[in-house]
C-alpha cells in the first residue's frame, strides 16, 4: 500500500541485440536473458522449482531418506488437497485481480457455512445430489454477492467487508446446527466422491475431474476468452480509465465477488466428501483456508494491487506447494510434519512477495 | 470543523476563547470525534440494558474479568492502531502473542524468573519478532498483509517447536500481579486494564502532540508526499512494527495471568481479527491517514461487552462473532457515509 513506495526506474526498454558484440558478452545478454525470464515470467519460474522439488524428493526417495516412497502414484494421490486450494486461488485470483485493495479472507467461512447447508439438503432433506449441489453454488453465490455488494457498490474496503463477513458466516455455521457436524448416511456414503480412478494407468484422485479440471477451464475461459475477462483487468489495472472507457466498473467488481463465492460453495461439496462429514468449521480450522488461498494466488504471480494474474500461475503454485508438502510429510514423520508446512508456507509466501517487488521495480511487472 | 458550526457564545471572554478554538482546531482535530460519542452511548446503552435483563452483570465478579478479558486485546489494538495509521497491518499479532507466552511460561516453570525479568523478556521476544516484520514490510517494500501472513506461519512455526506437542502445565504465579484474582487489583480495578489505560494515554499524547506522531498520520495519507516534506518514512515505519511486538508481548504476560496455570498451543488464536475489529470499530480507516487510540479502547470494550453480554444472557457463544461482524459494518458504514458528506460539502 502506501508504505511500499519506490523511487521505481522506468521500465527498462528491451534491449534491442542488433549490434551483437564479442561472445563473451553474448553469452552476458543470454544469462541476463535467462534471468528476466525467471523474473518475469512467473511460469517459467514456477516450473523451474516445480521441477527442482520433485527432482529432490525423488533423489531424497531413492537414497531412502523419506519413510515412504515418493514416486508418481504418491504424487497423484496427494492431488486430492490440491483441488480445494487451486479453486480458492482461482477465487482469490478474481478478486485480487479486480482491484482496488481487492481480497477475500471470508472464502473459508463461506466453505464452513455451505457445508452445512449442503449437509442439510443432501444428507437431512434427501435432495437430488445435483440439486444440493447447485443449492451449495447459489448459497455461496449468495454470501459473495453480499460481500461484492458492499464492496463494489457501497465502497467498503474489500479487507474489512471480508473480515466483517468472515466473523459473520463462520458464526452463522456454527450456530446453524447447535455446534454438531451433520453425517448422516447418504453423506457417508458421498465419501466415494472423494475416491480416485485409474487415468493413464494412475490412480488420480476423483475430485480433480469433477471440480478442480471444469473450474480452471471455466475460469481460464472466462478471463482470456470473454469481454468480461478484458473488463476485469481493465477495473484492476485502473478503474478510473476504465470507467472511463464505458465498462460498468461496479457491476465488473460485484460479479467477481460473486463468482468468488459460487466457487467457494463447489469446494464446500468437495470438503464434505472429503471429511464424509459436513462440519460447521471445515473452512475456519486451524489456519483456515483463506490465508493458504492467498498464498497461493500471490505465490502464482498475481499482483496484490490489481490487474495481473493467470490461472496457469494459480494452478503450477498449488501443484509446487502440494508436491514440497507432501515431501515434507515424508521427510519429517509426525507431528512435526504439519509444523514444517507452516515453515515452508510462510518462506515461499514471504519469498514470492519480495520477488513480486523486484520484479515490480526492475521490470515493470510480471508477465 | 469549520468555525461557522462552533456554536456562537455570548459575551466577549467567551468570543476570545473562541478565537483561541478556531486557530487550535486548524493544527489539530477535536479530541473526541463524532463515532467516538457514538460508541460510548452505544456501549452505555448495551450496559443499561444487560444490567436490567441479568442482574449480576454490574457487579464486581462479572465487570473485573471483563476489564482483565480486554485489557490484552487493547493493548494489541493500539499497537494495531499506530501501524493503519500508516496505512499497513499486521495479522502476525495472534502468532507473537503465541511465541511470547510459551517462552516467558517455559522459563518461569524452568527457572522461576521474577515478575519484571518475565515482562522484560516477553516485551524484548514482542520487540524482535516485530522488528522482522517491520524491516521486511519498510524495506523490502511489500505490501503489510502479504507480509505479516507469511510472518504469521513462522512465528507460529516458531511457537508449536518450542511447545514440542505438549501443554505448559503448573505454570507459577509470578504473573498474578496482572490477573483477574486479588493480587491483582488495587481498589477493586485489574491492574492489567490500568496499565492499558497509562500506555492508551501515553500512545494518544505521542499520535496527537509529537512531531513524530503527526508523522505517522502523514504517511497513511500519502506517503510520497511525506517523503519529500522530509518524514524518514521507512524509519517511522519500522518502528510502527517494533512498537506493536513489543505492546504484544505484554499483552501476552496478561494472557498468561489471565488463564489457568496451564498454557494450551492454542494461545492467542484470534487475537488479531478481535484487534483489528476494535481499531476499526473505533473509527479508525483502514486506508491510513486517520485514527484515534480512543477509539480503539471503546472499540474492544464494546467487543468484550458483546462477548461477554452473550455469555451471560445464556445465548450460543458462538452468536457473539455475527453481533461484532454487524458492528464492523456498521462502523465502516458510518465512516464511508461522514467521508462522503464531506467531500460534497
Amino acid at each position: 500500500m502506501s508504505t511500499a513506495v519506490s523511487d521505481r526506474p522506468p521500465a527498462s526498454a528491451p534491449q534491442d541485440s542488433e549490434g551483437s558484440g564479442p561472445p563473451t558478452s553474448r553469452a552476458r545478454q543470454l544469462l541476463s536473458g535467462v534471468v528476466r525470464a525467471l523474473l518475469t515470467q512467473r511460469i517459467v519460474l514456477l516450473l523451474v522449482l516445480l521441477v527442482a522439488v520433485v527432482i529432490t524428493m525423488t533423489t531424497l526417495s531413492a537414497r531412502n531418506y523419506l519413510s515412504a516412497p515418493y514416486d508418481l502414484s504418491y504424487m497423484s494421490a496427494t492431488l486430492i488437497s490440491a483441488v480445494p486450494l487451486v479453486m480458492l486461488g482461482l477465487a482469490e485470483l478474481l478478486v485480487i485481480t479486480s482491484g482496488r485493495g481487492g481480497i477475500d479472507l471470508s472464502v473459508g467461512a463461506i466453505v464452513s457455512l455451505v457445508s452445512m447447508v449442503f449437509g442439510f439438503a443432501y444428507g437431512e432433506w434427501g435432495w437430488p445430489l445435483w440439486a444440493a449441489i447447485v443449492l451449495a453454488a447459489a448459497v455461496g453465490g449468495l454470501c459473495g454477492a453480499v460481500n461484492g455488494f458492499l464492496i463494489a457498490f457501497i465502497g467498503y474496503p474489500a479487507l474489512i467487508t471480508t473480515l466483517a463477513t468472515y466473523y459473520a458466516y463462520s458464526s452463522l455455521a456454527v450456530v446453524i446446527n447447535n455446534q454438531q457436524p451433520i453425517s448422516t448416511q447418504p453423506i457417508q456414503d458421498f465419501f466415494s466422491a472423494a475416491g480416485t480412478v485409474p487415468v493413464a494407468g494412475l490412480q488420480v484422485p476423483l475430485g480433480t475431474i469433477t471440480f478442480l479440471l471444469p473450474t480452471a477451464v471455466v475460469i481460464w475461459l472466462l478471463l482470456n476468452r470473454t469481454t468480461y475477462g478484458r473488463r476485469l483487468y481493465a477495473i484492476g489495472t485502473n478503474d478510473v480509465a476504465a470507467q472511463w472507457s464505458g465498462i460498468d466498473v461496479r457491476r465488473t467488481r460485484f460479479l467477481a465477488y460473486t463468482a468468488a463465492g459460487i466457487i467457494s460453495g463447489l469446494v464446500a461439496v468437495v470438503t464434505v466428501a472429503q471429511f464424509a462429514s459436513a462440519r460447521p468449521d471445515a473452512g475456519v480450522a486451524g489456519n483456515g483456508m483463506a490465508l493458504p488461498a492467498i498464498t497461493i494466488a500471490v505465490l502464482g504471480g498475481v499482483a496484490i494491487t490489481g490487474g495481473i494474474g493467470r490461472v496457469a500461475g494459480v494452478v503450477l503454485a498449488t501443484l509446487l506447494i502440494v508436491w514440497l508438502n507432501a515431501g515434507i510429510l515424508l521427510a519429517v514423520p509426525g507431528n512435526a510434519g504439519s509444523q514444517f508446512q507452516l515453515f515452508a508456507l510462510g518462506i515461499v509466501l514471504i519469498f514470492a512477495a519480495l520477488l513480486n517487488g523486484l520484479t515490480q521495480r526492475k521490470y515493470g511487472g510480471t508477465g | 470543523m469549520s468555525s461557522q458550526t462552533l456554536s456562537p457564545a455570548g459575551g466577549p471572554p467567551a468570543a476570545e476563547q473562541k478565537h483561541t478554538a478556531k486557530e487550535r482546531g486548524r493544527v489539530l482535530p477535536f479530541p473526541i470525534t463524532g463515532q467516538e460519542i457514538v460508541l460510548i452511548l452505544v456501549i452505555a446503552v448495551l450496559w443499561a440494558a444487560l444490567a436490567v435483563s441479568t442482574p449480576a452483570f454490574l457487579t464486581s465478579s462479572s465487570v473485573v474479568p471483563l476489564l482483565v478479558a480486554m485489557a490484552p486485546v487493547a493493548l494489541i489494538g493500539i499497537g494495531m492502531t499506530v501501524i493503519i495509521i500508516t496505512g499497513g497491518i499486521d495479522v502476525s499479532v495472534a502468532s507473537i502473542v503465541m511465541v511470547c507466552a510459551v517462552i516467558v511460561a517455559k522459563t518461569m516453570v524452568s527457572s522461576g524468573i521474577p515478575l519484571p525479568v518475565a515482562v522484560l523478556l516477553s516485551v524484548v521476544i514482542g520487540g524482535l519478532l516485530g522488528l522482522i516484520n517491520g524491516v521486511l514490510i519498510a524495506y523490502g517494500r511489500v505490501h503489510a498483509i502479504i507480509i505479516t501472513f507469511g510472518t504469521a506461519n513462522l512465528f507460529k512455526f516458531l511457537g508449536l517447536q518450542i511447545f514440542g506437542g505438549t501443554t505448559v502445565d503448573n505454570i507459577p504465579g509470578t504473573l498474578d500481579f496482572f490477573g483477574r484474582g486479588a493480587a491483582g487489583r488495587t481498589l477493586g480495578i485489574p491492574h492489567s486494564f490500568l496499565i492499558m489505560l497509562v500506555i492508551a494515554a501515553l500512545a494518544w499524547y505521542y499520535l496527537r502532540h509529537t512531531a513524530g506522531g503527526r508523522h505517522l498520520y502523514a504517511i497513511g495519507n500519502d506517503a510520497d508526499a511525506a517523503r519529500l516534506a522530509g518524514v524518514k518514512v521507512q524509519r517511522r515505519v519500522l518502528l510502527a512494527y517494533v512498537l506493536t511486538g513489543a505492546l504484544t508481548g505484554l499483552a501476552a504476560c496478561f494472557v498468561i495471568a489471565r488463564g489457568t496455570s496451564t498454557l494450551a498451543p492454542n494461545v492467542g488464536a484470534g487475537m488479531e481479527l478481535a484487534a483489528i475489529a476494535a481499531v476499526v470499530i473505533g473509527g479508525t480507516s483502514i486506508m491510513g491517514g486517520r485514527g484515534s487510540v480512543l477509539g480503539t479502547i471503546l472499540g474492544a470494550l464494546l467487543v468484550q461487552t458483546v462477548t461477554s453480554g452473550v455469555t451471560q444472557l445464556g445465548w450460543r457463544s458462538q452468536l457473539s462473532s455475527l453481533f461484532i461482524g454487524i458492528f464492523i459494518l456498521i462502523a465502516v458504514g458510518a465512516d464511508l457515509l461522514r467521508q462522503r458528506t464531506r467531500r460534497t460539502a
